[in-house]
């Protein structure tokens, strides 16, 4: 098997680190080969901060991935999140030469160029600047200005950065185990290309990925980009307070999360108590359910009410028709939809990767999308060198054709 | 004042002769539950005006008032008839409390007859030389103001011929039941805790523990600066088998008076009873009180006692007693000094100072003297974690209503403890959030 198709998304998460082998077939498609896990230690809130052990654990994942898949692994796709990365809508924008009148194909890289220029703090570098319109002239619903007229060329990008040492922290952290990092990927951004299609990202969707240290969301409206962003909580902080709450261990509580927990409360019956069993089968605790619901939902709650605000104040709520999808290992929590369409006021779902083929039904869930979603944003920018240089070729052609005649 | 005559008080000790008096609607569903949930030794007695429910009453003797007052009806919520009822009675009820040492007075305050009557049995009991302890519940907020007013008034009457008063806070025994139980169920549930009370009462009085809980106690529980009768509350519960002190511990702060125990945290003084048959070994019962411990406070006062009651068999029971002063907002409601109900009373020379000290053991006898005819037999259980047994009891310390809430130490931030914190619009979401939004989880 040639290496050349091999695409290999990497994420390294809070609760598990998650390594996804895939094969870019030449119709296109991606075959997944092989999904390596570990669990994830000395990361907290989605950034490292035990390097020597979070490089264990990424060790253990990428030798799971590679027996699972018979690959060699040589460069990973780096998905990353963190609260310090941030994202903006900016505005490029560019006069065409004096001498020429028709739009190029060199001036995108202009108008992107002045788009990225704009107020990054000086200790971030940017991950993503990612089109959403073109204007020429003033004029809006511009799809692909190269060979119109006009003198200046505005284009909206959404430009997503962080921190540099906290990015390179994780890159470092990969290149110490083995494998090359050939790009990093805004963990949403790479859910997205799974969790949505093309016609609910023209409708407007929301995707939540509620990860374990961090709940990374994505605003699609109208087919492009709109906001993303990072809010540093998630299912590890339902874990504590249920912890903190019930006074019990953090391992027990992750059971209890996992096994009992819902998002709804005053659905169970009053009185109705679930027993902890010791691995002794002693001094077993009696617990009300409701009880647990209710930490359960108030963190939940609160998360779905701290990401309505935030995309109140870019006023994007209203134009989510296709609505919220739900991913991420922290929306198996029962009841979850429910609440999201609650607050949201909006129909909510479960998704995750589906736009994939292979044996995929092992990797149905939504612990995996943003690592399948590194695949398949990895192949997305592999076919495009050699056709883009294809048709710039052919385009130069066409141009010369016209100029002859 | 009457005093009462020491020797026949300890001599009788062991049979000591309780009239469990139970007055009006309320008192007489106490009575009834006791009754269900098996209680011997002490006579019931149950008076109401209301002649059919008084009918229904299990209770052996019955008083009714106001024979030709009321005429076999209810005295209407209003405790001027409720009183004057009474006043119709007063021959009968003494002669049903002629011969008893201890009467335990039922009562439900709020409406006619208890409010009414309460004040005047009382002081009749008192007037025979017996002691009297008040077991006195408060009307639910949702019975309106005007009752809760009337129960006010009718406490602080009572209070005066009362040598304890326990007040109960209905609102409080509601929360027992889930939110989604019937409105019988919340009253059955007040009544069983009472119930409960009453029979821990009875016991505390009867019992001669190995180390003894009296009256004394009790009153160091109840003693508060402010002149509204405290309120209590109170935890039992009982277990058998392997782990019967955890258990019987984990019953009785699972009454959800006790707020899972959280509630002891705030009270200054705490009284726990633990009982158990002879097979009680001194390791449970450290086990037990080491497990209470970490539900009280630092500044609290343990007040211990231990019984052994052979018929109790392989059982073991935990009474947790503590008293927290009326909600702010309920002793507003306490009208002044001066209370509507007088009955023609020349007895007491100084209520001023009855008032100041509501609690205080006036006619008991010492402690001391108490447990001195009942050495403890067993000398291996000096060293049993008594806190205060003879301790001089401390000044009244003035206590802040405390509301119900989880203190909001670094420790709540659990494994977040180190990471950098996560702050939003002032708030660390590291914090729970049920925490932080007070969110009342039991």
């Amino acid at each position: 098997m040639s290496n050349e198709h091999i695409i290999v998304g990497l994420e390294i998460g809070t609760s598990q680190i998650c390594c996804v082998v895939g094969d870019l077939r030449s119709d296109g498609t991606i075959r997944i080969i092989g999904v390596g896990t570990a669990p994830s230690r000395g990361v907290r809130k989605g950034e490292i901060v035990d390097f020597e052990t979070a490089g264990t654990c990424i060790r253990e994942a990428l030798v799971d991935a590679e027996e699972k898949s018979d690959v060699m692994i040589g460069a990973v796709y780096l998905g990353v999140s963190g609260a310090h990365i941030e994202s903006f809508n900016n505005r490029g924008a560019i006069n065409i030469p004096e001498q020429r009148d028709e739009i190029r194909e060199e001036d995108f890289e202009d108008v992107q160029a002045s788009a990225r220029e704009v107020s990054i703090p000086s200790g971030n570098s940017l991950l993503h600047s990612i089109l959403q319109h073109y204007y020429v002239d003033g004029q809006d619903g511009v799809l692909n200005p190269v060979g119109l007229l006009g003198r200046k060329l505005e284009a909206d990008f959404h430009i997503i950065h962080g921190v540099t040492y906290r990015i390179q922290n994780s890159i470092r952290c990969v290149k110490e185990v083995g494998p090359e990092v050939l790009e990093v990927v805004f963990n949403p951004v790479a859910s997205a290309q799974v969790v949505l299609d093309q016609n609910q990202k023209s409708l407007g969707a929301l995707v939540v990925d509620i990860g374990g240290g961090t709940t990374d969301f994505i605003v699609y409206v109208d087919g492009v980009l709109k906001q993303s962003g990072c809010l540093p909580i998630g299912g590890d902080h339902i874990t504590n307070d249920i912890s903190l709450g019930l006074r019990i261990p953090m391992a027990r509580a992750e059971k209890l999360k996992i096994g009992e927990g819902s998002a709804i409360v005053g659905a169970s019956a009053p009185g109705d108590m679930i027993v902890l069993k010791d691995e002794t089968g002693f001094a077993g605790r009696e617990i009300e359910r409701e009880m647990l619901n209710t930490i359960v939902h108030c963190r939940v709650r609160e998360i779905f009410e701290l990401l309505k605000r935030r995309l109140d104040a870019a006023g994007n709520v209203s134009y989510l028709a296709a609505g919220i999808m739900l991913t991420g290992g922290g929306s198996q929590i029962p009841g979850i939809a429910q609440l999201a369409e609650e607050i949201f006021a909006m129909p909510a779902q479960l998704t995750f990767a589906h736009a994939v083929s292979g044996a995929t039904s092992a990797f149905e869930n939504p612990r995996y999308s943003t690592a399948i979603g590194l695949i398949k944003y990895a192949a997305a920018l592999q076919p495009e060198r050699p056709k883009s240089l294809f048709s710039r070729v052919l385009r130069k052609l066409s141009f010369l054709w016209s100029w002859i005649f | 004042m009457i005093s009462l005559d020491r020797n026949r008080a300890t001599a009788a000790r062991q049979d000591l002769r309780i009239a469990i008096v139970g007055l009006g609607g309320a008192g007489s569903t106490v009575l009834d539950r006791l009754v269900l949930d098996g209680l011997s030794g002490a006579s019931l007695v149950a008076i109401n005006t209301d002649a059919q429910a008084l009918a229904g009453s299990v209770a052996a003797e019955k008083i009714q008032l106001g024979r030709s007052l009321t005429r076999g009806l209810g005295a209407g919520g209003d405790p001027e008839i409720g009183f004057l009822a009474a006043k119709e009675a007063v021959g009968e009820i003494r002669a049903v409390l002629a011969d008893a040492e201890l009467v335990i007075l039922c009562v439900g305050l709020g409406g006619g007859t208890g409010s009414g009557g309460a004040r005047l049995v009382a002081e009749l009991a008192r007037e025979q030389g017996a002691k009297v302890v008040v077991v006195a519940t408060l009307p639910f907020t949702f019975e309106g103001r005007r009752r809760a007013e009337q129960a006010e008034e009718a406490l602080a009457a009572v209070q005066r011929d009362a040598d304890l008063t326990m007040c109960f806070e209905n609102d409080g025994m509601g929360d027992a039941v889930a939110p989604l139980a019937g409105i019988q169920d919340a009253f059955s549930a007040a009544d069983q805790t009472i119930s409960q009370a009453v029979r821990a009462l009875a016991g505390l009085a009867r019992r001669r523990g190995l180390m003894h809980l009296g009256f004394d106690e009790l009153a160091t529980i109840l003693r508060f600066p402010s002149e509204a009768a405290p309120r209590c509350y109170f935890g039992f519960g009982e277990a058998d088998g392997a782990n019967r002190a955890n258990d019987a511990l984990a019953r009785a702060l699972k009454n959800p008076m006790m707020d899972k125990g959280r509630l002891l945290d705030g009270a200054p003084n705490v009284l726990v009873n633990v009982a158990g048959g002879s097979g009680m070994t001194i390791n449970e019962v450290q086990i037990l009180m080491e497990a209470l411990n970490r539900h009280v406070g630092e500044e609290t006062r343990i007040l211990f006692g231990v019984a052994v009651e052979p018929q109790m068999g392989e059982k073991m029971s935990v009474t947790i007693l503590c008293a927290l002063p009326a909600d702010p907002a309920v002793v507003r409601l306490q009208p002044a000094r001066e209370i509507a109900i007088r009955p023609a009373s020349t007895r007491r020379a100084e209520p001023e100072s009855a008032i100041e000290e509501p609690a205080a053991p006036r006619d008991f006898p010492e402690p001391t003297e108490e447990t001195a005819d009942f050495p403890p037999a067993d000398d291996e259980l000096e060293h049993l974690p008594v806190v205060a047994s003879a301790a001089p009891v401390p000044p009244p310390k003035r206590t802040e209503a405390k509301q119900e809430q989880m203190l909001l130490d670094p420790v709540a931030r659990g494994r977040f403890e180190r990471s950098e914190p996560t702050i939003v619009d002032g708030q660390d979401l590291d914090i729970p959030t049920f925490l932080r939004r007070n969110v009342k989880v039991k």
